[in-house]
């Protein structure tokens, strides 16, 4: 009795995991086939490292090599906004959690009321009030917007208030540390784990973010490369038949999409990897204290 | 190093609390003062305000003759002994104790020379270069203590400091710590909730309720001669019997009435304390230390005034038998005798409390020589030692002088 | 209390968080309030009070993309409790160390949000390609891949790619709140007769309650705001089915289409309300402020 039950759970586990699996498995194998290939082969076949080859270079052709341009915008502004958002949030999260101010507690409940609501509706807004400022159309337009990660500065001022005990600064200060000493040598030292944890979600919400850039961003050249997919999607003939005419040649098919989604995937994958096992630590840390 | 007073020094909450009320109290220079009490008397607030952690509402402190109020901690010259260690996670044992001189950017050497200078005496030299998660907690509290030596400061501040540790070693680290202070006669102030350490390492000792001192002075006056109902009560332990007594005229001589017992009072006692006289015919709380009550059947013929009771529990020790044993007498019932119960977790006690209703019976409980011979459930006479009995004003609660 | 630098008092704390203000405020709270002032005015700036919230609602458009969005987010959070759950729960039995393994496998498709998940899914919706063509064909009916992501079906889609996506990181969320279950309790149980299911759903469910709740009211927040989904189904359909199926997809064609801010912000502040909401429960019912002292 106790075996079928546990045959039902593994078979139960094992089917929702071909279906998060699979589709990934295809994405990986789709650019090594030709467009005729992926219809009449099957599904997860291989087909050649050559294809692979032929793909990128139609990829890499379309308008000018945009693509190129695409994926380097995607990380220059997740890198910078997440740069500003690590180097603001974590020491606002450490004065929220270990500071005494009057205020403090606002902060800390629009904080809480930001990072729970969904930022889509507010991009509209943003829209208009970065088009007064004179911003639409600069690097600043999706970089500023990004920069802004309630969430981060709520996962540090978590880590701060569980994992450094007040005593600690109190000690530091009989010590003969001023307030940014104690920052500085005692806090920050012990914050590496919440910065590893605020880079990777600010860098993956920034890398992923669609609507906002797809709204301040005019020129596509400055598209991140999620907009850039959406561009690409309206330029692939199997989806748009009427691509393809005015004399030039697109051959943006399917195997050629999928590289593009494939490609755009791997540096969040690579901080994915690289941060699984402080981020599954962390965010159980994090999620268990509450 | 130098003394530090408090003067009329005074802490209250935001929400009215009066944690400390008007403190005054001197440490001599070089003098290792114990502030004991139960938990909330104020005792780790006072410390915090020495050190500059807690602001001052009202009053002076003073280190050495400046006052201190507006400074910051690091400019107090105090080194502090937090009861969690609060050791750095991400230092070394070396670094730790370094700290402090580093940030006030004392050369190198001289840092060199003072860390391992006080790695020798507290014997950390072997731990140096491990970081904190891998001592053990004795090994920490030492660490700590280094990182207070090094600074060389005007007065040590220890809050609880071997609370976390566990019985054998704490009573090893308070010979310890006693020894070290002697050693460096830095003036320090030592914040315990237990009485035991109080009594042991302490020059002297200020006791501390509900953020007023109730008494200060040597321990072992301070056992002789508690002040009122609270101290008497809260040092010594097992704790000294309360109960209420009557004082009366008998055949021309005072007594202390207790139920069906009365205890004469003599000539000695009566110059000792001659308000005595003006309490005839009043109710007053009676205290006898344990140590002062003995199995009558071992001390045969003192001539000491006798109790009977009825044995409940006896507990061997070795070296001596506490008896627990009910006598015809009332139990004392005031609000320091309350919070002492509330202290010792004594939930019977607090049920007649609260209950209001004394029955007409008293469990005592007696340090018995280790050859007695009681039998649980049987009487028992008490011989009871009539130079150690302490007097309290029933209303007020102050030894009767 | 507060630190003193050369007699003048600083709270302690603040400089540290003053960096962190502007952004606060430039990004969280201005847009909130510029999108409620823009809701209630019209072009010229006059207050019309309700006036765009009536005409917005009017609008052909309106209802229908309320309702795609509610049978969206109704099919997304019923798999979510059901099937999160449902994992986590069997995730947590005696399975050891290949938990983790499954874990890490269904996580791994969290790092294809956005534009790129939804492209995986047009071809997994494509019969002509996709691997799971012998579901589409016998279960779905559907030979083209113009059946698959037939409107009626579409809200079942969405959910199912959000569900993709977001399911990992919640069933590790989940698993982590399982974990603090003491297994003393567990031992308990098992010594009193508790078979797996009972301990399950008895002990271990009601346990982990308060994040489940969590996952429905964060979940139901973001799904009223779908947007990119619908807006790449859009263009791989060819317009078959219309760039004004979600609410904010309405929005976004009445701001810059029609030039209509007004409108717009009417219906970003509809939205808003809703995560306003559910932010409010979160914060106050469950208790996320308990942390703070």
């Amino acid at each position: 009795m106790r075996h079928t039950a546990l045959g039902v759970r593994l078979l139960v586990l094992i089917t929702f995991a071909a279906f998060f699996i699979v589709p990934v498995v295809w994405l990986v194998l789709a650019p090594t086939k030709s467009d005729g290939a992926l219809v009449s082969h099957s599904p997860l076949s291989f087909g050649s490292f050559h294809q692979v080859w032929l793909a990128w270079k139609h990829l890499d052709a379309f308008s000018d090599h945009i693509y190129r341009r695409w994926i380097l915008n995607s990380l220059f502004y997740a890198l910078t906004a997440t740069a500003i958002t690590v180097a603001v949030g974590v020491p606002a999260g450490y004065g929220l959690a270990l500071g005494n101010f009057p205020g403090r507690k606002v902060i800390l409940t629009l904080t809480l009321v930001a990072m729970i609501m969904p930022g889509a509706a507010l991009v509209l807004p943003i829209f208009l009030e970065l088009d007064a400022l004179h911003l639409i159309g600069s690097v600043f337009s999706v970089i500023l917007p990004f920069s802004f990660f309630p969430f981060g500065v709520y996962l540090a001022y978590i880590y701060y208030a569980t994992a450094l005990p007040k005593d600690l600064l109190d000690a530091s200060r009989v010590d003969g540390c001023s307030e940014w000493q104690t920052f500085q040598r005692i806090a920050l030292p012990l914050a590496k784990p919440v910065v590893a944890l605020v880079f990777f979600f600010s860098f993956v919400a920034d890398w992923n973010n669609f609507f906002l850039p797809l709204t301040v961003l005019a020129d596509s050249k400055q598209y991140p490369i999620q907009v850039g997919l959406s561009d690409l999607l309206s330029s692939t003939p199997s989806f748009n038949p009427a691509q393809g005419g005015g004399g030039q040649t697109v051959n943006i098919f399917r195997p050629e999409l999928a590289l593009a989604t494939l490609l755009a995937v791997v540096p969040v994958a690579i901080v994915f990897l690289l941060s699984q096992r402080s981020l599954v630590r962390g965010m159980l840390g994090g999620a268990v204290k509450q | 190093m130098a003394r530090v007073a408090f003067e009329r020094v005074t802490k209250i909450y935001g929400d009215g609390i009066r944690a400390v009320d008007e403190l005054d109290l001197e440490v001599a220079d070089g003098e290792f003062m114990v502030l004991v009490g139960p938990s909330g008397c104020g005792k780790t607030t006072a410390l915090r305000m020495v050190a500059g952690l807690e602001e001052i509402t009202d009053g002076i402190v003073r280190i050495g003759d400046k006052v201190v109020n507006e400074l910051t901690p690091k400019s107090r010259d105090i080194a502090m002994v937090f009861q969690s260690y609060a050791l750095y996670p991400h230092l070394s044992v070396y670094d730790n104790i370094a700290f402090a001189l580093k940030i006030k950017r004392t050369p190198k050497t001289e840092i060199e020379r003072r860390v391992d200078g006080a790695a020798r005496i507290l014997d950390l030299e072997a731990l140096l270069k491990r970081k904190p998660r891998a001592l053990s907690g004795g090994q920490r509290q030492r660490v700590a203590m280094g990182r207070a030596i090094v600074r060389e400061p005007a007065a040590f501040l220890m809050d609880e400091p071997l609370s976390n540790l566990d019985a054998k070693l704490r009573v090893q680290m308070r010979a310890d710590i006693k020894k070290l202070q002697s050693d460096l006669g830095v003036t320090t102030i030592y914040v315990t909730h237990d009485q035991v350490e109080a009594m042991t390492m302490g020059h002297r000792v200020a006791v501390m309720r509900k953020g007023k001192l109730q008494q200060v002075a040597a321990p072992q006056e301070m056992y002789d001669n508690p002040a009122n109902v609270f101290v008497g009560g809260f040092i010594g332990s097992p704790a000294m019997n309360m109960l209420e007594a009557r004082i009366e005229r008998r055949d021309g001589n005072l007594v202390a009435a207790l139920g069906d017992a009365a205890v004469p009072l003599d000539d000695e006692t009566l110059d000792r304390r001659p308000a005595l006289v003006g309490y005839e015919g009043r109710d007053i709380v009676l205290g006898i230390r344990p140590e002062d009550l003995e199995d009558a059947s071992l001390a045969n013929g003192d001539g000491r005034p006798r109790l009977t009771g009825r044995v409940e529990i006896r507990e061997a020790l070795g070296s001596e038998m506490l008896v627990h044993f009910e006598v015809a007498a009332r139990q004392a019932m005031t609000d320091e005798v309350r919070e002492l119960a509330e202290d010792v977790g004594d939930d019977r006690m607090l049920e007649q409390y609260v209950s209001g209703t004394q029955p007409a019976v008293a469990t005592l409980v007696g340090r018995f020589g280790p050859r007695s011979r009681v039998v649980e459930g049987e009487t028992v006479e008490v011989s009871i030692d009539r130079r150690a009995l302490h007097f309290f004003d029933s209303g007020t609660g102050l030894s009767i002088a | 209390m507060a630190a003193r630098v050369r007699g003048l008092r600083v709270p302690r704390g603040l400089p540290f968080v003053l960096p962190y203000l502007p952004f606060l405020i430039a990004f969280g709270i201005a847009p909130t309030i510029y999108a409620l002032d823009l809701a209630f005015t019209n072009v010229g700036g006059g207050w019309v009070g309700f006036h765009n919230f009536v005409r917005t609602y009017h609008d052909y458009r309106f209802v229908p993309a309320f309702k795609h969005i509610l049978l969206y987010t109704t099919v997304w959070l019923a798999a979510l409790v059901v099937l999160v759950v449902g994992l986590v729960l069997l995730l947590h039995g005696r399975v050891g160390r290949t938990a983790s393994t499954f874990r890490f496998l269904y996580y791994i498709p969290g790092a294809l949000a956005g534009a790129a998940s939804v492209l995986v899914w047009l071809f997994m919706l494509d019969p002509v390609v996709s691997p799971g063509s012998f579901i589409l064909h016998h279960v779905f009916g559907a030979t083209l891949f113009a059946q698959a992501i037939a409107p009626a079906r579409l809200p079942y889609v969405f959910a199912m790619i959000a569900f993709w996506t977001g399911a990992g990181g919640w069933i590790v969320v989940m698993y982590g709140a399982l974990n603090t279950i003491p297994p003393d309790l567990e031992e308990a149980a098992r010594i009193d007769g508790a078979g797996p299911f009972t301990i399950a759903f008895r002990l271990k469910l009601p346990l982990i309650r308060k994040w489940i709740a969590y996952m429905v009211i964060l979940s139901f927040a973001t799904g009223t705001q779908l947007f990119v989904e619908p807006q790449l189904v859009n263009q791989a359909s060819l317009g078959l089915v219309p760039d004004t199926w979600s609410p904010n997809q309405l929005a976004y064609q009445l701001a810059f289409r029609y030039a209509d801010f007004n409108a717009a912000a009417a219906i970003a502040a509809d939205l808003l309300l809703i995560g306003l909401v559910a932010a409010a429960v979160i914060v106050t019912w469950t208790g996320l402020f308990r942390t703070d002292d």
